[in-house]
């Protein structure tokens, strides 16, 4: 539709068409997450139903077109996955989530090639599928996982979090691989398989490298406005992944490293910053999901349906959960957590994207291959997406939600400060609750600046007494931070 | 306020036999309840209760130390008890190190004063390098009474 209208008509009714997507998007995703349908999935069917067989009539079929930007997306969203996650917690499950990345990750492709092929599929389309829906998602589980306000204890939120971010080398690996198989055109590269751990390894070392070059400019340099900060961090981001990707490592773990060395850091401008990469993941997750839901034609759906179900239910009750519980044996993790990894096998983005590589590479059956897939995913999201919060409820593995304050206190500086804020919530199990402000002996350089109370806002004096439910802002220099956590309890994160 | 006003000499332990943070709690607030200082049928509530302050962050407070400590209405004055584990303890703690230094505290809710004094003078000690060396080096109780009698006497740089 868009394409046959004249300049400027066409851009303006395809920005009308993208424009009524995301505001639908961003509008109804608290109310089917309210449903317990993972948000992914509604960007995905608005996807379709903007495409050219639905109300939309957007034409997209690049598939390559669809894997780079796709990339750039996938970039975007790591980027602020990685900068939120805390490295203690990241450093302490890196190597159970490093095991279900790679064993993990050929395990399920090989469960699933077996019993593709049991329902019927030739050999090489039953590897393909096999290979491109063997990793989880990045973009589903952090979207699940945080978006859904869920708070997962770290051994299992961590771990799947990682997991997701570091495991798509391997897949790309099988999938390169099958497509090899597929069409014969070259000799097999199955020697490809053991580059994998020289690929995260480059991706991490890159990384990281990376991260703390870029780093050190974020820091050093002083740029003339606010606004300009975000855009180097942006910048320091796909730096990473192409540099990386260009010396045959991995490039999304790479950013996934980068991100971390930054987020883990001082920034200037720090919390404005991740907003803004928040943002962008949010904008980059709606984008990406209604770009891949257009690439979807519902009418080639019907014919896939039955096999898509049954491979897709195989994956989340037998293919995933074996292929976990295999690889978390030598860890020690309890039965219900391996209970709880195993089912949140969230596939998204990256396994629709690989599914694309072999359509451009015209393997014969790709097209089929890529129609399966999009029901495995459909599928393998919403199942676990849906039940997660009654799962995590049941197996116990939800750490109490804090309430948040009606009002945020911050610093912001272009520079590294010696001294910062935090908020703490109030718990009746900590030292200073009901306690007066003039008993609690602060560091002679720290002080309690603002205390929220509902959406009450105190000025903080001598008489004033911290109550449970209450957030204070407490103002302390780095030197004074454990003791004042000693004090205070955890920091809240805004 | 003094190491001597709260720490239960009694109460002190060498050599710590637990191996995570949950059994060196329960075998520092047992040793609490041999010396007196704790009723019995209270240990388990004091536990929980210690527990439940870990739950807010950590008491791990890094380079091998940890203060573990709680209001509770059974005790009608601050105690205290010191514990080091030659062989270290994983207690979740913010730097991710094994501990090796254990303060514990047990104060009453109606005098947060003591407790707040006494957690401010056990990080202000804990700031000197030498104080925590010489208390995880201690092989008896004898040992650790006297670096807390030297702490007590301003024997260290702190």
């Amino acid at each position: 539709m868009a394409a046959v209208l004249t300049e400027p008509y066409g851009t303006a009714t395809l920005l009308l068409v993208l424009g009524a997507l995301i505001a639908c998007s961003a509008l109804l995703s608290r109310h089917i997450d309210r449903l317990g349908v993972p948000i992914v999935l509604l960007f995905l069917v608005l996807g379709m139903l903007g495409g050219s067989e639905a109300a939309g009539g957007i034409t997209f079929a690049d598939y390559h077109a669809a894997v780079r930007v796709g990339t750039i997306y996938l970039v975007l969203i790591l980027l602020d996955g990685g900068m939120n996650a805390p490295w203690q917690a990241v450093r302490h499950f890196i190597a159970p989530a490093a095991a279900l990345a790679t064993a993990g990750v050929v395990l399920t492709a090989g469960f699933i090639a077996v019993f593709s092929r049991l329902l019927g599929l030739p050999w090489t389309e039953a590897l393909l599928l096999g290979a491109v829906v063997s990793s989880t998602d990045a973009a589903a589980v952090l979207a699940v996982l945080r978006g859904g306000r869920l708070r997962l204890q770290p051994s299992v939120g961590t771990t799947l979090e990682v997991e997701s971010c570091i495991n798509d080398p391997m897949a790309v690996i099988l999938t390169v691989t099958m497509i090899d198989v597929a069409t014969s055109t070259t000799a097999l590269r199955w020697s490809l398989l053991a580059t994998v751990p020289l690929q995260l390894a480059v991706g991490a070392t890159v990384g990281a490298l990376l991260g703390y070059v870029g780093l050190h400019l974020v820091r050093k340099v002083y740029l003339p406005t606010v606004g300009l900060y975000p855009a180097l961090t942006l910048a320091i981001a796909f730096l990473s992944f192409g540099a990386a990707t260009l010396l045959e490592g991995s490039g999304l773990m790479s950013v996934y490293f980068t991100a971390i060395v930054l987020g883990n850091s001082p920034l200037p401008y720090r919390s404005g910053l991740i907003r803004v990469h928040e943002s962008l993941a949010w904008l980059s997750q709606i984008a990406l999901f209604l770009m891949l839901g257009l690439l979807v034609f519902p009418s080639k759906l019907p014919a896939v349906a039955g096999t898509g179900l049954a491979i897709a239910l195989f994956l989340a009750f037998v293919a995933r959960p074996l292929a976990v519980v295999l690889c978390l044996l030598p860890f020690r993790f309890s039965l219900r957590e391996i209970l709880y990894m195993s089912w949140i096998g969230l596939r998204g983005a990256v396994p629709i994207i690989l599914g694309a590589f072999p359509v451009i590479a015209q393997v014969p059956g790709a097209e089929r291959v890529f129609n399966i897939v999009f029901f495995i995913v459909v599928v393998s999201t919403l199942l676990p997406g849906a039940t997660i919060r009654q799962v995590t409820r049941w197996l116990r593995l939800a750490v109490p939600e804090s309430p948040a304050p009606s009002a945020i206190l911050e610093i912001n500086s272009a520079h590294p400060l010696n001294a910062e804020i935090a908020s703490f919530l109030i718990d009746p199990a900590a030292s200073v609750c009901d306690v007066l402000l003039s008993e609690i002996g602060l560091p002679p350089d720290a002080s309690v600046m603002l205390v929220v109370r509902g959406n009450d806002l105190i000025a903080p004096r001598g008489r004033t007494r911290l109550l449970a439910g209450d957030h204070a802002y407490v103002f302390f220099r780095a030197a004074d931070r454990v003791y004042v956590q000693l004090l205070f309890g955890r920091r809240e994160s805004n | 306020m003094k190491f001597a006003d709260f720490i239960c000499s009694e109460a002190i332990l060498a050599q710590l036999d637990a191996q995570d943070k949950e059994s060196t709690i329960r075998e520092m607030v047992q040793a609490l309840c041999r010396a007196g200082k704790v009723e019995n049928e209270e240990f388990e509530s004091i536990v929980k209760a210690i527990l439940k302050r870990e739950e807010l962050g950590s008491t791990g407070i890094g380079r091998g130390v940890a203060v573990p400590h709680t209001k509770h209405p059974s005790v009608n004055r601050l105690v205290g008890t010191v514990a080091v584990s030659p062989q270290g303890v994983d207690f979740a703690s913010l730097d991710g190190e094994p501990v090796h230094l254990f303060f514990l505290l047990i104060s009453p809710p109606d005098r947060p004063g003591d407790h707040l004094r006494a957690l401010e003078n056990i990080s202000r000690q804990l700031r000197d390098d030498t104080f925590c060396r010489f208390l995880k080096q201690s092989k008896s109780v004898e040992d650790i009474k006297t670096v807390l009698m030297e702490a007590d006497n301003n024997q260290f740089g702190s």
